[in-house]
């Protein structure tokens, strides 16, 4: 296949599946939907199986939604070329990680095998790590030597190294974050042309949303040092560039870091009084940005991208649903988690504890 | 030989105490199947070994982790077979965990013992590049009243945000060196305050390794280097104490880790077999594959071995299983490497003609027909028997491959492209090419004939009897076929296609059209587009594959000319250019001509031949077996090693 002729194929693709796109509204008539009816709409039979407790049907769901997502990754990634499918799949490799994470907590914290294997997603060849190998493993040490032999080596040392100095999650998962969010931008520098602007505005709108996350929880409620909390971001090049980075984490108090933030996060960002006012505000800030690119951008790679992280946040309403269903919990507090309404927390201090 | 070994599928239902004999006996004769079918039987739905196989694997997977450190052969002896109890398994798989622990800790003294002489490397670099600075480096080695010290290495693609990080605790990063993906960097700033606690923490999180300042840098060099030196000796002498303890450990507990590999080769049938077995309270079921003639040896060896009654039901597959059962692979060492060949490609589904042998004897005509060199063919054979060793079974395909091109080289009388020193047993190549081009057409046409009577056969043999007349390379595109060669015949030597021939050739194709037509569900236009190509593709098809087989012609006419251009080339030289350049000819010929011909062979066997009449989309019989060595003088079957004790 033709250079153009793939791009044409992959356009057509992204337009296709677009359309499986909750739209304007669609999410609010979900809420209304009993847990059969949302079994049958989206096929997801674990949620009627009388057999299952709540947590097995819990796990299903979410396991059904990855394979949801990566299914469709798979399949917007094979007429790709080399350099598109790489970021795709980079991209997706946070599942891979979030199983590393599990498997290092489970390892960390002694769990039984059973409970740590429940906890794995269950993920396509491209995508998953050797998970036999290492979940063989029998202590973190163990399983971050064998990572080391593999492509992750270089997070994998580095996680060790900081692992055998302060025995605890925390750096550990940090690091791992931090080399993902880091690679993805690498990978965006790969590209020329048409694809390198779009990517640079959607992977730099992604960056920019974790940076801000991260910068307020470590620095207001893990009450980290402005420069721990500097080496843990990932400098965007779209707003927070390095320099708007350490000017950032230097400042004292929640509020004048909202103020300091480059347009148009300040104005978005404006009179929010709490880390998840802030999440929530920025992921619709994301959602929209990805919304654009999906609509008018001329390359494909960056309209397949978008339509995996709108995808994505659509997927992981779905399951805040189906969990608000099974828990019973009252409408307006499913409407918060699906990001429909606002959610009313404390404020000040209190409220990053 | 090209008939499929007929299979039977066998239930076999136990008592769920005897399960694990029944593994082993099963294993024993090595011609059970599993089948991981859930029974149609509603009531058999527990899976009663799934404790068992969870024990096993962490066994085994530490004995592999282990043996990594203090190897193991690779397949035990085994003097008696005995069923591996769930409890022996437990304690076995404790045992295992104690050892593992050890062999990890002594594996991580081993590795920081790779670091400190990465260290140490690491250290002499920095040696010589500090030589080139112009400060006084004993300063780097203490902090001092107002200034603060780290000298070390960090992956180099964390030294960009490190430099950011440290520069916002008021401190400056140099970057002195870099040393493949870590960069050697040095981190000055104030001594004390807030900034200084910190910058522990994120030097921590970026991977930053410290470089211990040699004491004695305002040394002379040559006592520096000493001192390294003495150091990498020292860790050599502490690494060599280290081995020595590895040994004496591996050897303190290698009886009783053989002991555990030979138990977990007993233990490996009833795993293996685990999904495959379903239970209902005291009554486990398990089904498989079996070649119809072990049926009975297997029932024998289960009566043998079985202290309690069992019932064993064997049927043929049911039509709708057929693509579920497993095929045996064609046993006969002068067709192995050939069959390795054809796995390549496909496993064959059961009912389907094994490829094989007539791969086998096609491919050797068509190699010695393009390369035809007594002693060209020689070599070949001489150098696949000089490295059998290293080649396995697949020796014995360049042995042959080399055997016919000799019969060819014989037949063409040529040996090492001389075309006069043997006198050809038919005729050289090159003395009548249109003779060869016929020829080669002629087995082209043979050759797809016969692909398609296979093709036509495979169908049949499972009840698609519209697949073998209609299909692809069926009755009808084989009728086709035949009359337009037919007609090309007499058209080349009468001058005229022919009635006959042009009414079977419209005539199929017709029928052809029509079948397609049927086929589709889509628009008249739609349909009649694609009736429309597959009709011109069926022509187009036959004909360039009938013609694709004139290669095995000019390979050979090739082979011709290409000595004939060596010769020339060496006619141009003295008399010891002149062997120079046969003998070099004589090695281009062989490597590349020869690798040519092999490949475009397998272009035509799997191309014209195989594409044609194999799916091989079958499964390979796998048999439950035990991974061990026979001892000497111990018959693998039999039964008297099975002891009969209870679990």
């Amino acid at each position: 296949m033709s250079h153009a002729a793939a791009q044409a194929y992959l356009h057509t693709r992204v337009s296709v599946m677009s359309t499986r796109l909750f739209g304007p509204g669609e999410l609010a008539e979900l809420i209304e939907l009993s847990l059969t009816e949302l079994a049958e709409r989206f096929g997801l039979t674990a949620l009627t199986d009388d057999q299952l407790t709540n947590r097995g049907k819990s796990r299903a769901v979410a396991q059904a939604v990855v394979q949801i997502l990566l299914s469709e990754l798979t399949i917007l990634a094979r007429p790709v070329t080399a350099t598109e499918r790489a970021l795709l799949m980079a991209w997706g490799r946070k599942y891979a990680l979030f199983n590393l994470k599990s498997l290092i907590r489970g390892k960390l914290y002694d769990l039984d095998q059973r409970e740590i294997r429940e906890n794995l997603y269950d993920l396509p060849p491209s995508v998953r790590l050797s998970h036999q190998e290492l979940f063989r493993a029998e202590n973190v040490l163990e399983l971050l030597r064998q990572l080391e032999q593999g492509p992750h080596a270089l997070i994998a040392r580095q996680a060790r190294e900081a692992y055998e100095q302060r025995r605890e999650p925390f750096t550990l998962e940090a690091a791992i974050d931090q080399r993902y969010y880091a690679g993805l931008a690498r990978q965006v520098m790969q590209f020329h042309d048409t694809d390198l602007q779009p990517l640079q505005h959607l992977v730099g709108t992604l960056l920019d949303r974790e940076n801000v996350q991260c910068l307020l929880r470590f620095r207001f409620a893990y009450r980290l040092s402005p420069s721990e909390t500097f080496y843990q971001l990932v400098p965007s090049s779209r707003l927070l560039h390095r320099d708007r980075l350490l000017e950032l984490v230097n400042l004292e108090t929640f509020e004048r870091v909202l103020e300091a933030l480059p347009a148009p996060l300040d104005a978005l960002l404006a009179g929010a009084a709490n880390l998840m006012d802030v999440q929530h505000r920025l992921h619709s800030y994301m959602a929209a940005e990805a919304q654009r690119v999906l609509g008018h951008s001329p390359s494909g790679v960056a309209r397949a991208l978008a339509y995996l992280i709108l995808r994505e946040s659509q997927l992981r309403a779905l399951f805040a649903l189906t969990q608000g269903q099974l828990l019973e919990l009252p409408s307006h507090l499913m409407e918060v988690a699906v990001g429909l309404t606002d959610p009313v927390c404390p404020t000040g201090v209190a409220a990053f504890a | 030989m090209l008939r499929p070994t007929p299979m039977k599928q066998v239930r076999l239902l136990v008592l769920t105490e005897e399960l694990p004999r029944a593994s082993l006996a099963l294993a024993e004769t090595e011609s059970f199947h599993p089948d991981p079918r859930p029974p149609a039987e509603s009531a058999l739905a527990n899976l009663p070994g799934r404790g068992y196989r969870e024990l096993y694997q962490q066994a085994r997977t530490r004995l592999d982790k282990i043996a990594k450190l203090a190897p193991l052969p690779a397949e035990p002896e085994i003097e008696a077979v005995r069923v591996v109890g769930t409890e022996e398994l437990t304690e076995l798989n404790q045992w295992l965990g104690e050892v593992w622990a050890e062999a990890f800790r002594l594996e991580e003294q081993l590795r920081h013992l790779d670091e400190a002489e990465r260290s140490i490397k690491e250290q002499e670099s920095a040696l010589a590049n500090f030589a080139n600075l112009n400060i006084d480096l004993k300063m780097l080695r203490t902090k001092t009243r107002f200034l603060d010290f780290y000298v070390g290495s960090v992956p180099r693609e964390n030294v960009r945000q490190l430099e950011g990080a440290v520069g916002l605790a008021k401190h400056l990063l140099f970057t002195y060196m870099t040393i493949g993906d870590h960069a050697h960097v040095i981190i000055v700033g104030p001594t004390g305050g807030k900034e200084q606690a910190q910058l522990g923490s994120v030097l921590n999180a970026a991977g930053f390794q410290a470089l211990p300042i040699p004491q004695s840098l305002d040394s002379e060099p040559k006592e520096i280097q000493r001192q390294l030196e003495l150091r990498r000796q020292g860790l050599g002498e502490e690494r060599g104490t280290l081995r020595q303890r590895v040994a004496a450990w591996a050897q303190a507990n290698e009886a009783r880790r053989l002991e555990a590999q030979r138990t977990l080769v007993l233990a490996e049938p009833f795993v293996t077999l685990d999904p495959s077995i379903r239970s209902a309270g005291h009554l486990a079921c398990l089904c498989g594959w079996v070649p119809a003639r072990e049926v009975a040896g297997l029932e024998a060896r289960l009566k043998d071995s079985l202290a309690l009654p069992f019932q064993l039901d064997a049927r043929d597959p049911r039509p709708d299983e057929r693509a579920l059962v497993p095929t045996v692979a064609v046993k006969s060492r002068l067709l192995a490497p050939f069959s390795m060949l054809v796995r390549q490609y496909g496993i064959p589904k059961y009912g389907e003609v094994d490829p094989t042998p007539l791969f086998a004897l096609t491919f050797l005509l068509m190699f010695g027909a393009m390369f035809g060199d007594l002693g060209q063919g020689a070599v070949i054979a001489g150098a696949a028997w000089h490295y059998r060793s290293k080649l396995g079974r697949f020796a014995l395909f360049g042995l042959l491959a080399g055997a016919s091109s000799m019969v060819f080289g014989l037949l063409y009388g040529s040996v090492f492209g001389f075309e006069h020193v043997l006198p050809a047993l038919w005729m050289s190549p090159l003395h009548d090419p249109i003779l060869m081009l016929k020829i080669a057409l002629a087995w082209g046409v043979l050759f797809l004939t016969l692909a398609c009577l296979l093709a036509i056969y495979n169908r049949a043999v499972v009840g698609n009897w519209e697949g073998a007349l209609l299909g692809h390379h069926g009755v009808v595109n084989l009728v086709f076929y035949l009359a337009l060669i037919w007609g090309g015949v007499r058209l080349a030597t009468l001058g005229a296609f022919g009635t006959l021939p042009a009414l079977l050739v419209v005539l199929a194709l017709g029928a052809l059209a029509v079948h397609s037509w049927r086929e589709q569900k889509a628009p008249a236009g739609e349909k009649a587009l694609v009736v429309f190509i597959e009709t011109l593709e069926t022509v187009i098809g036959y004909i360039s594959n009938s013609l694709s087989f004139l290669r095995v012609a000019a390979f050979s006419l090739n082979h011709v000319a290409l000595s004939i251009a060596v010769f020339t080339l060496a006619g141009m030289m003295g008399p010891m250019g002149h062997w120079i350049t046969v003998v070099l000819g004589n090695v281009f010929i062989l490597v590349l001509e020869g690798g040519i011909v092999m490949i475009q062979v397998l272009r035509l066997e799997f191309y014209e031949g195989f594409a044609r009449y194999f799916s091989g989309d079958g499964y390979e019989f796998a048999p439950l077996r035990l991974r061990h060595r026979v001892k000497e003088g111990a018959h693998p079957n039999d039964p008297s090693r099975l002891e009969k004790t209870t679990p």
